[in-house]
Formats: structure tokens, sequence, C-alpha cells
């Protein structure tokens, strides 16, 4: 490749990969960013011979100038100082790409691919911004080392020196065009020298101590999601059921995770009042019970004290309870999710307070922006049943709220198939249980909604005309017809399950996977999850196909995932516990050590990548070799027998004053020895030539060199004549 | 070879682009910490690992090279050389790129460098680089530097070679015109002949140095070897060069005053540069013995050249009489070291009745100076 063309080409990789990591966060308008594309590939071919940069010179300036002053009124008027001045940056570089002239222009292109770079960082933090990085590093090392000599070229060697006559420039363009200087090989070995440096990067990455003030935190578009807003509107817009966008990634213990383990409730928001088939959260709930502490430095406890619970001690919950480990992308909410029922949150450190939300109905909300790591304990299993059967004893203060019913909304053949179903029974766990039992049995699960006719009650529709619906549907019914026979109850929305990921063991919940229960007060023993939903036969979720088109969606969920959890949700607890890993393997030795091995083997996608990108470089450089190696193997030629004749004669002569330089030629050194021997060195010169450069070595041949020789150290060991 | 201990190994400096480098670190690290920003962390890991990888490459290319430095036979004061450089690349697996060699005076690198863009693994390049050495002289070229940008250009990697390379300098050639012999005790030297080459003695190989006009390309083209004419002896024209290198008490004080302190002299220029201690008076009398002794080594050349056997005397030092290029650099070396002297230091007594030129600073006035044929104030 051309030295100039591979230049051009390393540098035009570079500001590509910096371009996509910048416009793929969607912070830049489509229609802007697809003109600068344009632009940019247009720019290659803009250069001498077919354009003088100069004669354009000043239009460029006019518009950047243009350009300058636009972006400055937009991001005033708008506010979005980001977006404007990624714009700008796009606008930059195009001009920059259409004015390479000078190094200094080269460099510049180089400073704003890099700022590109840091504008995407806030504005991307996608997996294709890891992959754009990648390119970016490997890009970089090219471009930045043929600029390197390309600059020195241009400074330092092109001036010929002469003895005879002033020093001359040599042309510059002759070098640049030469083929010689880089070829695959310079490539493969920066290629490979760049990955050193991505490998380094990573460690560098990992070692640097996570303590930030936060006060600028990225925000990244959340995803809008029914269902976790302040009010729930029964049959307005179906739930997507068959949206798979992960909202959260939950690493759990083995024994609850798994393909076949039962489904996990996470729990998210709850509601008490019900009114107008509209579920809110009332101003006389009871507020949630959140004691906050921190356990350890830079980390943040919360303890949600569920009244009439087991016991509230955070690190007994801690040690007995189900840990799971979120990270939870930006939804339109802060509510923050975990297996029901959830006790304890933690999360790293943040200095800034957020505004305290008031929170109520056992739920807990943290203001939040970008995806968000916590870890949180929960109890799963429910108080025995002959505990629940004997639950008895007044409702704590506030507790009436979860009892409230629209008297006047409910029909009466409600409040009548309440009453039938569960009158018969003792208690109030009984009663649950028939309704929710006799929901299951006798109606159907569909998305498929249908409008209630004006003026009916949606539930009444749905228990006796309908006859079918979906889990909120389900969850509104039971808990309606609980409160009718005096069972407090409340809504609860969340999402039931999740994808299993078998590469790295999480469980991935998507949007689809929403899901609305409720949750049973007991006295004595407090709330219990009642899920009156059917099972769905057609969920097209579910746990995750089999197929080959499932599995790779799930290793690209898996890479993703990787990237929030190593990369973007990096925070001090990962990082004292990657390094309490790595000190205490190093401590105990071979066991840990293996231990933490396995957990990185786990990440064998990545390794396979990286061992497939190794093994190529390998054996690509094998096969150069192999090609470039001289066809005529084997070690070099040794010394005829004459020619060693010539060395030793060669040595006497130095050790009497006549040593050959390693720029003197034999006979040149014939001319300098003392004439009386100058004919017998001349002729053993000659038959050295012939011998060792001639190839022509006969018994005569040698017997006339060993007499010569002889003649030679005779002569010189006659110090009068010598 | 040997690095000095006293010296830092390597030298780091920072250029334009190391520098902004530097400053986009700790931008971005303030970034970073500020808002808590992974991506930013891992951009300025990505930085600070490009300026480890830039060190680690840098000192790789510059491991495994040999530098030979090969002056020109003769270098003349005021008179630009050309330095031969070898670079030798002795690692057997990688090339190095972009490597800048400077000649060291003392720890100072003269003006020039010279540059390779890539010395393959194994071979060895040459260029040379163009200086001048404005006095005559020993100068002693102490070692050479090492130095490369590569790979990135963000820092200026260097390492001192201790390699001391004597460089001798002649006095500087100045147009001289011979003058005519004023005694006439060999009658036959007479001025139309001065111009011939003598009488022709024979054929021998030829040797490095042998005048080019001296090849006698018949016998070359018939032998396959290349063979140059030689000439009777020419005793029968004899001179005897003195140089009066005699200067006042003051004066040479004055010049070895500051001699040690005084750095390289890169410029041409009045002689006090870099001698503290001088006045104008005084260093015109030090340029006149310079222009003389110049003049003498000018005056000897062309007679040699045309043939004449010469010999040089002056307070001090001698140099028997002589013919040929050897017998010129012979002459030309007593020159470029001849030191000052005190009035008192006598001549060699001269031989008699050959033909002498007396080369006298003017303006410096010294006692005891021999009579001769003829007498060039210059």
């Amino acid at each position: 490749m051309r030295f100039a063309a591979a230049h051009k080409a390393a540098t035009y990789l570079l500001v590509a990969c910096a371009y996509v990591a910048m416009i793929a966060g969607g912070g830049v308008s489509p229609l802007i960013a697809l003109a600068g594309a344009v632009g940019l590939v247009g720019s290659w071919w803009w250069e001498p011979p077919l354009v003088r940069f100069e004669r354009w010179s000043w239009v460029w300036t006019v518009a950047s100038l243009f350009a300058l002053v636009y972006s400055v009124l937009t991001a005033i008027v708008t506010g979005d100082f980001l977006g404007v001045g990624a714009q700008f940056l796009v606008w930059l570089v195009v001009a920059k790409a259409y004015n390479r002239r000078a190094a200094r222009d080269w460099q510049q292109i180089y400073l704003l691919s890099f700022l590109m770079l840091v504008a995407g960082s806030v504005l991307d933090p996608d997996l294709t911004y890891g992959v754009c990085f990648l390119g970016y590093v490997i890009a970089a090392t090219w471009a930045m080392t043929l600029f390197h000599l390309r600059r020195e070229m241009e400074d330092n060697l092109l001036v010929k020196h002469a003895a005879d006559r002033a020093s001359e420039r040599v042309e510059v363009r002759r070098i640049l065009d030469s083929k010689r200087i880089v070829g695959a090989r310079f490539f493969v070995g920066t290629g490979a020298l760049s990955f050193g440096v991505f490998l380094i990067s990573a460690a560098v990455f990992l070692a640097l101590p996570r303590v930030g003030f936060g006060f600028f935190l990225k925000t990244k578009n959340s995803l809008v999601l029914r269902g976790f807003a302040d009010t729930v509107k029964l049959g307005g817009h179906g739930l997507l059921k068959d949206d798979p966008t992960v909202v959260m990634r939950v690493e759990v213990a083995s024994q609850i995770g798994g393909r076949n383990a039962p489904e996990i409730h996470w729990r998210g928001v709850a509601f008490d009042q019900y009114r107008s088939g509209t579920w809110r959260v009332s101003h006389d709930a009871p507020s949630t019970l959140d004691i906050v502490d921190s356990p350890r430095p830079g980390v943040e406890r919360h303890t949600l004290n569920w009244i009439w619970s087991r016991p509230s001690e955070g690190d007994a919950i801690e040690r007995v309870g189900a840990r799971q480990d979120i990270w939870l992308e930006p939804l339109d909410s802060d509510a923050m999710f975990g297996a029901s029922l959830p006790r304890v949150f933690e999360r790293a450190g943040q200095l800034r307070r957020p505004n305290r939300t008031n929170m109520q109905n056992d739920e807990l909300r943290l203001e939040h922006s970008g995806t968000i790591h916590y870890t949180v304990w929960s109890q799963l299993a429910p108080p025995p049943v002959t505990v629940l059967r004997k639950a008895s004893g007044p409702l704590p203060p506030n507790y009436q709220v979860y009892l409230q019913l629209p008297l006047d909304e409910i029909s009466p053949r409600t409040i009548a198939l309440a009453h039938k179903i569960a009158d018969g029974k003792s208690n109030n766990y009984d009663k649950a249980v028939a309704i929710r039992e006799w929901l299951v049995d006798n109606l159907g699960y569909t998305l498929e909604l249908v409008e209630p006719r004006r003026g009916q009650e949606p539930l009444d529709f749905f228990l006796f005309d309908r006859k079918k619906g979906h889990c909120e549907y389900f969850a509104s019914a039971f808990a309606i017809m609980a409160r009718i026979v005096g069972i407090p109850t409340r809504e609860v929305d969340g999402f039931l399950g999740g994808e299993w990921n078998e590469y790295q063991g999480y469980v991935a919940v998507r949007a689809g996977d929403a899901h609305a229960w409720d949750e049973v007060f007991f006295p004595g023993s407090g709330w219990v999850t009642f899920d009156p939903t059917p099972p769905d036969r057609n969920d097209p979720l579910g746990r995750g196909g089999e197929g080959w088109r499932a599995k790779m969606s799930r290793l690209m969920d898996t890479m993703r995932f990787q990237w929030t959890k190593w990369v973007i949700e990096y925070d001090l607890v990962a990082q004292l516990s990657l390094f309490r890993d790595l000190g205490s393997a190093l401590k105990h030795g071979a066991t840990e050590l293996r231990d933490v091995l396995v957990r990185v083997v786990r990440l064998w996608p990545l390794l396979v990548g990286i061992g497939g990108i190794v093994l190529a470089v390998v054996l690509f450089q094998r096969r150069r070799a192999l090609a470039l190696a001289p066809t005529s193997g084997g070690p070099p030629r040794g010394r005829t027998s004459i020619g060693r004749v010539y060395d030793a004669v060669g040595r006497r002569l130095a050790k009497a004053g006549f040593a050959r330089p390693p720029a003197q030629t034999p006979r040149e050194l014939v001319a300098r020895v003392p004439q009386a021997i100058a004919d017998d060195v001349r002729e053993l010169t000659e038959l050295y030539y012939s011998a060792e450069w001639g190839g022509n070595i006969d018994p005569a041949a040698e017997r006339r060199a060993a007499e010569l020789a002889a003649a030679i150290r005779a002569a010189l060991d006659r110090p009068a004549t010598a | 070879m040997r690095i000095r201990w006293w010296r830092p190994p390597r030298r780091l400096s920072f250029t334009r682009e190391g520098r902004i480098a530097v400053f986009l670190s700790i931008g971005v690290g303030f970034a970073a910490i500020n808002t808590g920003n992974n991506l930013l962390y891992l951009l300025l890991g990505w930085i600070l690992s490009f300026i480890i990888a830039s060190g680690v490459l840098s000192e790789a290319t510059l491991k495994g090279l040999v530098v030979t430095r090969r002056p020109p036979p003769r270098i003349y004061a005021s008179e630009p050389f050309l330095m031969e450089v070898v670079i030798a690349n002795e690692k057997t697996r990688r090339a190095s790129y972009s490597i800048e060699v400077e000649d060291l005076e003392g720890t100072r690198p003269i003006d020039k460098r010279c540059y390779f863009l890539k010395i393959p693994e194994g071979k060895q390049q040459r260029t040379s680089y163009r200086h001048t050495f404005v006095r005559r002289g020993q100068y002693t070229l102490t070692g050479y530097r090492l130095a490369t940008k590569f790979p990135f250009a963000l820092f200026r990697k260097s390492r001192d070679v201790d390699a001391p390379l004597e460089v001798l300098v002649y006095p500087a050639r100045v147009p001289v015109s011979r003058p005519p012999p004023r005694t006439a005790n060999r009658g036959d030297a007479v001025a139309d002949r001065l111009g011939r080459r003598g009488e022709f003695h024979g054929l021998r190989e030829h040797r490095s140095g042998d005048d080019r006009r001296d090849v006698h390309w018949k016998s070359s083209a018939r032998t396959g070897r290349l063979l140059v004419r030689e000439y009777e002896d020419e005793l029968a024209r004899r001179l005897v060069i003195v140089v009066d290198n005699a200067l006042p008490d003051d004066v040479r004080d004055a010049v070895t005053a500051n001699a040690d302190t005084a750095g390289p002299v890169t410029e041409p220029g009045p002689w006090s540069q870099g001698f503290g201690a001088m006045t104008p008076a005084l260093d015109a009398q030090v340029a006149a013995l310079e222009r003389a002794i110049s003049t003498a080594a000018s005056l000897a050349s062309a007679y040699l050249a045309a043939g004449w056997t010469v010999e040089l005397a002056a307070r001090g030092t001698r140099v028997p009489a002589g013919t040929g290029k050897l017998h010129e650099a012979a002459i030309s070396r007593a020159l470029a070291l001849l030191p000052y002297v005190s009035e008192a230091v006598a001549f060699a007594p001269l031989p008699p009745r050959i033909e002498s030129v007396l080369v006298q600073p003017r303006g410096v006035i010294a006692n005891g100076r021999p009579s001769a044929g003829t007498v060039l104030e210059v």
C-alpha cells in the first residue's frame, strides 16, 4: 500500500469509529448525522490534484463562522448544549476533512475524533460504543504511527547531502508514494500492539479508583413502560407481552435461577386505591419504612421495615435472604425492583442526595438516570400455611386503605360472586385461595382487548361478560373480591420470570415480562404474594427459546450485559469486590485462583473472540514468514580451505602491522604490504578470490596457497626485510 | 561504548503532541471523577496506556542500534565536510523506525542530526551530515545521541552513548600564489618547468590518494588494473617553509585564560569568541598568527602539488623534508596542532642553501626569526 494512502485510510477509519460512536446514541439528529457521513465520504477525494485547497479555504472559513454562530444561538435557545456541541463537532470534522493540507490539519482531525469519542461517551453508553472504541484504539495506533512517520519524513529525512555541492531536498511525493515503507506486516504488527494497548486500557480502567462526586450524571433515554406510573388504568393499552427489550438483568443464586426454576415475581410498585377502573396510590396509604444506613464505606443500604414482618435487622436478612444483583435499565419510573418480597437494597453510595419522593405501600423509589446496579436481599418463602390460617388481630394504623372499595361503582353481582366464593371458608387465607382458584379455573387469559359497554364497570365486564383478560384484570378482580370479603389486599405491578441466560447465569427480564398480581395482608405475618392469573400457555417470551436464533440473541444479550456490568455500571463496590477476589486469590493460592479463573472462563464468548483474533494474527504472520523466507535455507556457507589459509595469513599480516580494515578489499591490501612479499600476497589473494568467490578449488591451488602462505610467513619472520 | 554512570540512561522530553495528550488525560480524568461516567474512565485508561505503549516501543526501537561515524580523511577549518554515519540494527526480529543520531561534543549535541526512517532488522543504513569546524586543532566527539519520537511522537526519548572519536582539523585553506624562488642556487629550476610534473619513472598500481591525473589509462585498460605514472624524484626543487608561531606572553595568557570553560565555537567570527579575557588588540594578533598558519599550510600544499620537496620549520616544531600526499598530511597535521609559544623558543636550524619562505603574522613582534629567502607577512 502506498504510504500516503495507508495513512489516509487509517485516519478515515479512526474518524469513522469516533463518528459512529458519537452518533449511535442518537444525540445528533439523523439528518445531520447522515449529512456528516456523506460529507466525510466525499472528502476522501477532495484533495490535489483534483482540488486546490487554497481556492476554497475562504468558503470553509465563512461557513464555519456561520456554523459557530448558528450553534451558539441554537444552544442558547434549546438549552441542549451537549446535542448542539455534538452537531458542531460533526461540522468541524467534516470541514477539517476537506482542508487537510498540513500536518497541523491532520493533528486537529485526531483531536476532533477524540472529542467525538468523549461526546459519544455521554450520549451512547451502549455496546455499539464498545465496538467503536475497540476500532478506534486500533485505528488510532495505525494513524498516529503513520502520521508521525509522515511528519518526520517531511521535516527531517528529505535533505540529501553532498560533499561537492549544496544539500538538496528530496522530492517528498516520491517517498509518500513508496510502497516499501509500510506493508501488511506493519498493519498486523501495530494491530497486535493496539490490542496490547487495549488490554492495558482495560487494566487501567479496572484499577482506577472509582471515587466520583457525580455532579453531572449522564442521562439516557428511558424506556416508557406502562404500569409503573402513579396510576394504572385498567383496559387502557394492552401490555406489550412480546416486547423483548431487556429492562433489567439479575444475577441470582443458582437454586432460584436456571431454566426450570420457579418464576420470580419482581416487585416494583403497589397500589391501594381503586376507582373508575384505575389503580392509584392514595394519600392515606402507609409510607414505606425505609431505614437508611451505611454498612461499609461508600455503600448505601435501605432496609424496608415491612410491618408485622420478620426480623428487620439488615445484617440478619443479608444472611438468610435470597441475594440478587440487579442491573436496571433506565425506566420512566424510579421504582426499584426486587424479588418479592424485597427487604434490603444496597448500592454504591452516591454523594448526591436525590430528592426523596414520598414512598408508600412498601415501594422503594430512588431517583436514577442511566443503568443502575444494586443488590437486593429478599424473603422468597411465604410464612407456613398453618400460621397464615391462624392469622388474626387488629389492622395496623392506616391499613384501612387496603379495604377501600368504590361501592357506588362495583356491581352487585360482583359482590355476590365474591361472597359466594369465599363465605364458606373459615379464615382469610382459605378465602383468598378460593378466590384465586376460582379466577384461575373459570376465566381465560387473553391479550386481545375489548372495551366494555359505556357505563359498565370494567371488572363486571371482565367477570361476567368477557370472561377473559390479562393479568391486570385478574389482579384487580382478585383485589376487589378479596376486599369485598374483608381481606386487606393491594395490587402490585412488576415483572414475572424472565429469560434464563445460560451463558452467564443470569435472568434477563424483558419489557414483555411485565405482570400484575396481588399482596394480601395477614396480621402478625405480613404481606403474602397471591398471583391469580392463570399460567399462560401462549407466553411468547417465556424462559427463552431453544432455537439457534434465541441462543444467538441470548449471546448478544450476554455481551451487552457484560458491557453494562463491567463498563457502564462498574462502581466502587464492583471494584472493591474485584480487588478482594484478586487479593484473596493471591493469598489463598491455587484454589482461589482457580475459582477466579473459572469465573473468567465463564466469559468464554469473549475469550473465544480474542483467541480467534490472536490465532488469525499468528497464522497470518507465519504465512508471511514462510513466504518471505529465503528459498535455499540452511546454515551460512563455510570458508573454503584456501579461504582459511588466507585468513591465517591475514592474521599474521595484521600482527606485522598490515591489518585490513573492514572498508578495504583484499586487493587494496596487496598495495600496502612491503615490496618483498607483495608478489606472494598478490598471488595468494587472487587464489583466494578465485576459490572463495569463484568456486575454483583444486588440489594444485590448495598446494600453491599453502606454499605462498609459508613463504609470506617466512619473509615476515625475517625482521630485516620486514 | 558504555553509558556514563552519572548521566540518566534515558532522557524524555515532551513534544507538542505529548503535551496535548497529557492535557487531555488530565481533562478526561477530571471529567471522569466528576461525572462518574465509566466511559470517560475507559478513555482515560486508553490515553494512559497509549503513553505507556509509546514508552515501551520507543525503548524497543532504540535497542540494539550501533552507530559508526566515519570522518573524511581530511578536514579543513572553516570548510564544510561530510561526516558519514552508519547505523546498524543488531536486533534479529524487529525493525527500528524513525531514529535520529546526533554527534556529541562534550555532553552537547552539535547542531546537525541525521534521520533514519527505517532500519530493517539485521541491516545497516548510512547517511551523512554536513558540518564545519571553525578552528584548526584536535577535536573529540565524545559520543553520539540516539533519539526517537517513535511511535506516536508523544515524547522524544534519547540515549547517549560514549564513543569517543578524535578528529583532526587542518588549518583553513587560503588561496596562495607560490612566490618565485629567490635564491638561484639551482640554476636548472627555471620557471618554465614548474608547471610540469617531472621526468617519467615508471608505472605502479594505483593507491588510495593518488592524483587521478596520473592514471595511465592505456596501460590500465590493457592490464585491467588501475596503473599510475611515477616520476623522478625532484630533489632539485626543495623548500623550507618557516612559520613564526610566537605570541607575546600577554596574548597567550589571554588565550589560555578561559579556554577550559569556553564552549565550542560554531560560527566563524572574531578569535576572541569563547575566550573571555581577549581584547580586540590581542585578538588581532591571534587572528594574524592563525592566518599565517593557514597560509603556511596552503603554501606547503601548493608546493607539494607542484612536486617540490618541502620542509616545515617553526618554533619547537620541525617536519623533515619530504614529498607527496603523505608528506602533505604530515605537514598539515603539524600545523593543525601547532601551539602558540614564547619567542624564547628557538627555531630549528634551517638547512643551508635551501630555498626558504618565512610566513610571519602581521602585527606580531617577535625576536629570533631566521633570515629567509622570501618573507610573507600576512
